[in-house]
């Protein structure tokens, strides 16, 4: 076999700052848990609710989710494409940059500015720096797919150019503002067409953020792991080409009842329920690949993180669909229902794949095996009792609130104060931040475990260069 | 309906029509082989 030289070096890297915001997100995550049932714990100004949850909302999905994407992209692409890095420099680039973009996004969200246009709260100078951010990692993995070996590209690569193209366009049209100073921009959009491109953003960002690029990494890894192919790559092209068609229109599903256009709305509903088919297509296909493989489900820890991470996903597709019909939404929206629904898909779905990925990488990326694999069962168990013990909690306060808000007396007066409705939710908010400091027990000993392993040993050359066949 | 929703459904309809043609290319008998092999390429590579 022909010698070739990956670049690994940058892959650790993006793995390690990922993992630095991901811890970030967490803590301030549970910090936010804790000021929701105590709001003594608020310091005005800087340390409030209000300013500290779009920093743990931002750190998150941008710090980790896409710390991660940019770290498991630039790996797979030079596997999959069997060729090094199109250049080594533009990533080296992307890296500080994208430190220095979220950095810059955390102090701007402290010291208050922000557009209001949830997750797309930065203000312009820095939707500018993500602009050039995303160009340059386009650019580099676009570049390196055309030069690769092999002519049919696999799944996993149509989710990653899609990913890369649908969210350079969704964030420049929802980024269109009109600054009147370096830190103050009004929308280009009025009333409800802005309401409307926001969630068209939001919703899409969901997909191609939090779906796409894990659904890469998953359709990536699981047979790595396994070492045995997917069920069937016709199955999961379909998957993808439906996904892509149908994400487009569910944006409204966020503004049912609201003064957007009815027949917007019904779309948004209609494919919210059609989605239900090409997300699942990739859970069977998961599910499948899995024949006569079960049995690694006791003996490879990777293939646990990496099933329990698509049964999220899969609960995910269901629970969504469902919110998405507007009766159903009547009763849960605006309640803890909402953010037990996203804790499924972030702490669940999406940091399950982040966790096995990064397992699957330790001995390419450190070059020596993991430090413990009973940590790493361990990490497993405190994630997933942390993450149920959060989303099971809310999802019950959720419709216990949903409950009360809709109770009317015999006279057709409300039953309930809003306050009563507010006191009732104490146990439950208790309850999430409970399960808030298990998963962040989780997150330690896994961190602890990818410390002791990249200690362990020699030291580690600056640039790990691989020879094929031996990765 | 006005002019946007038409048009909105129009393009909703047209993409359907798109990924009927996709559907019927990957799945045709003729390209099963090629169709697959992607999967098999993937795991060679480690
Ligand atoms: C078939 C797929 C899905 C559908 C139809 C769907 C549907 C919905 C609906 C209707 C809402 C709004 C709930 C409300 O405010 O009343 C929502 C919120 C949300 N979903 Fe999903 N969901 C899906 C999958 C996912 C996945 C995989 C994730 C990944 C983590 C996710 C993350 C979110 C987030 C972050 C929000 C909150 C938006 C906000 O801040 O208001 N969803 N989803
Ligand atoms: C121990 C882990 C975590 C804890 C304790 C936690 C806690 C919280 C809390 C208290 C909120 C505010 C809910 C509200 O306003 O009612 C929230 C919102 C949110 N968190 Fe987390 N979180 C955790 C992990 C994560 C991770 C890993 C991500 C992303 C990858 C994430 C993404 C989000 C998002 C998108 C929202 C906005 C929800 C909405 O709009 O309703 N969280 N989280």
């Amino acid at each position: 076999m022909e010698n070739q030289t990956y670049n690994y070096a940058i892959v650790r890297s993006f793995v390690t700052w990922s993992i630095i915001w991901g811890l970030v997100a967490v803590l301030v995550g549970v910090i936010v848990s804790f000021q929701m049932v105590d709001p003594d714990l608020n310091f005005p100004p800087y340390l409030t609710f209000g300013r500290l949850r779009p920093i743990h909302t931002n750190a998150g999905i941008y710090g980790w989710g896409i710390g991660m994407i940019f770290a498991t992209f630039l790996y797979m692409v030079q596997r999959l494409c069997k060729v090094p890095l199109w250049s080594d420099k533009l990533a080296k680039f992307q890296l500080w940059f994208f430190n220095a973009t979220i950095i810059a996004s955390a102090v701007t969200l402290l010291l208050g500015y922000t557009t209001s246009k949830e997750y797309h709260e930065m203000e312009w100078p820095i939707d500018v720096m993500v602009v050039i951010l995303w160009v340059v990692f386009a650019i580099n993995i676009i570049m390196t797919i055309l030069k690769r070996k092999d002519e049919q590209m696999y799944i996993s690569l149509w989710y990653m150019m899609a990913a890369i193209i649908a969210v350079a366009i969704l964030y420049i049209v929802n980024a269109a503002a009109v600054p009147v100073s370096l830190f103050k921009s009004y929308s280009a959009y009025a009333g409800t067409n802005d309401a409307n491109v926001e969630w068209w953003f939001g919703h899409n960002a969901v997909a191609m953020v939090l779906t796409a690029p894990f659904l890469a990494m998953f359709y990536y890894f699981l047979p790595k792991s396994t070492g045995v192919p997917i069920y069937s790559h016709r199955m999961s092209i379909i998957a993808f080409w439906s996904l892509i068609f149908m994400y487009l229109w569910t944006g409204a599903h966020h503004l049912l009842w609201t003064p957007v256009p009815d027949w917007i709305q019904t779309l948004a509903m209609g494919f919210s329920i059609m989605l239900i088919a090409p997300s699942w297509g990739s859970v069977f296909n998961g599910y499948l690949s899995m024949n006569g493989q079960w049995h690694q489900m006791r003996e490879n820890y990777l293939v646990k993180f990496l099933i329990l991470g698509i049964t999220f996903y899969g609960l995910q597709t269901l629970q969504g669909p469902m919110q998405a019909i507007r009766t159903f939404s009547a009763f849960i929206h605006y309640t803890d229902w909402v953010p037990a629904h996203i804790h499924l898909g972030t702490m669940g779905w999406v940091s399950m794949i982040c966790f096995a990925s990064i397992y699957y990488l330790v001995p390419r990326i450190y070059g020596r095996e993991l430090y413990s694999i009973p940590l790493a069962n361990l990490h497993f168990w405190l994630i997933l009792v942390g993450q149920l013990t959060w989303s099971i909690s809310l999802w019950i306060a959720g419709v216990l609130q949903a409950g009360m808000w809709n109770a009317m007396n015999s006279d057709g007066s409300l039953t309930y104060t809003f306050m009563e409705t507010m006191v009732e939710m104490y146990p439950y908010w208790w309850a999430r931040a409970f399960g808030g400091m298990i998963y962040l027990a989780g997150l330690i000993v896994f961190i602890y475990n990818l410390y002791k392993t990249a200690k362990k040993g020699g030291a580690i050359a600056a640039q790990a260069t691989v020879v094929e066949g031996r990765a | 309906m006005d002019l946007a929703s038409i048009v909105y459904l129009g393009v909703t309809f047209g993409m359907f029509v798109i990924f009927v043609l996709i559907v019927i290319r990957t799945y045709s008998k003729k390209r099963k082989d090629e169709g697959e092999i992607a999967k098999y390429q993937m795991l060679d590579d480690d």
